[in-house]
């Protein structure tokens, strides 16, 4: 009896396979949102860097070639659209002000772990996939003392590649950098705590609740400035 | 989205904001009308720059707080090149 050959795997298929699926990749699951011949445009591009960046002993061109597609990846935007937004200029210059670093990279500090779901002790992989839960869930803001070291800090986030984050957290959340500014007498005072959440939630729960209530907590801190960065 | 959402929450309660984000999101940024944003030439999950370069994470960070000194008005997009 002659064996059935499995499905050949189309291309469609195999581009969504980069987002959270069987070869699911956080610094390739853009891939999913190209075009057919975007992918292929990408795909046969990087083959071509890679031996021309050799050949120039520079991976830089790489790096580029992989920017402008990470880019390509995200223009399909449409929610959030705001004609207008607020703004509240500074009173004082930034070195004479009170700042704080708040981000969505993940970081927590060892021992305070914000437990998604209840659980403790989640781990990257879990996080990864269960990230379309994460995306209905209201956002924990994780307090971090500014003196914590960098070896304490934990990171996990179902959304990114954390492997940057857990080399040099100021890839993602530059404490250590802004410190030294405060240090130098470039920023007046570096608050407290910095911040931390995971910026894969429910938008309308961050809206709603949790936004506000982190703004009157760094308000209450004496926060004037904050340093904001997403991943 | 998030970042920005928070971004705009902070200004509404009287805080100054600063966004670092990769130049990956500069439609995202741009659509939401943000306070200010510092887009750097980074891969997504290292927006600051590459762990280990602390000349270009230093570089990134004090652009953007050049941004909170000196931009005028909301939807202030400077880029690093």
């Amino acid at each position: 009896m002659e064996a059935i050959a499995p499905a050949a795997e189309t291309f469609t298929a195999f581009k969504r396979s980069f987002f959270y699926g069987t070869r699911s990749n956080l610094n390739f699951k853009f891939i999913k949102h190209l075009t057919d011949a975007q992918a292929d445009e990408f795909l046969q591009g990087l083959l071509q860097e890679i031996a021309g960046a050799y050949d120039a002993g520079n991976p830089d061109r790489i790096f580029s070639h992989v920017l402008k597609w990470q880019t390509a990846g995200y223009q399909d935007e449409k929610n959030f659209d705001y004609s207008e937004g607020p703004f509240v200029a500074l009173p004082k210059p930034v070195k004479d002000a009170t700042l704080a670093l708040l981000t969505s990279s993940g970081h927590y500090v060892a021992g305070d772990d914000p437990q998604p779901f209840g659980e403790a002790a989640m781990t990257q992989q879990e996080a990864e996939e269960r990230i379309f839960d994460f995306l209905k869930e209201a956002p924990v803001l994780s307090e971090i003392p500014r003196q914590t070291p960098l070896e304490s800090l934990e990171v996990r986030h179902g959304g990114y590649d954390v492997c940057s984050s857990r080399a040099d957290a100021n890839a993602t959340f530059p404490i250590k950098i802004l410190a030294a500014l405060e240090q130098e007498g470039k920023i007046g005072r570096l608050a407290a705590n910095a911040y931390s959440f995971v910026g894969a939630c429910s938008q309308r729960r961050l809206l709603k609740r949790a936004g506000p209530e982190w703004a009157d907590k760094l308000v209450s801190a004496g926060v004037e400035a904050a340093c904001l960065v997403p991943v | 989205m998030s970042v920005g959402h928070v971004a705009r929450l902070l200004e509404t309660a009287g805080i100054a904001t600063v966004i670092i984000a990769s130049r990956v999101f500069e439609k995202r940024m741009r659509m939401m009308t943000l306070p200010r944003v510092l887009l750097t030439p980074y891969l997504m999950g290292r927006p600051v720059g590459p762990p280990g370069n602390t000349n270009a994470q230093r570089a990134s960070v004090m652009a953007a707080l050049a941004l909170l000194d000196s931009a005028q008005q909301a939807g202030t997009v400077e880029s690093l090149p």
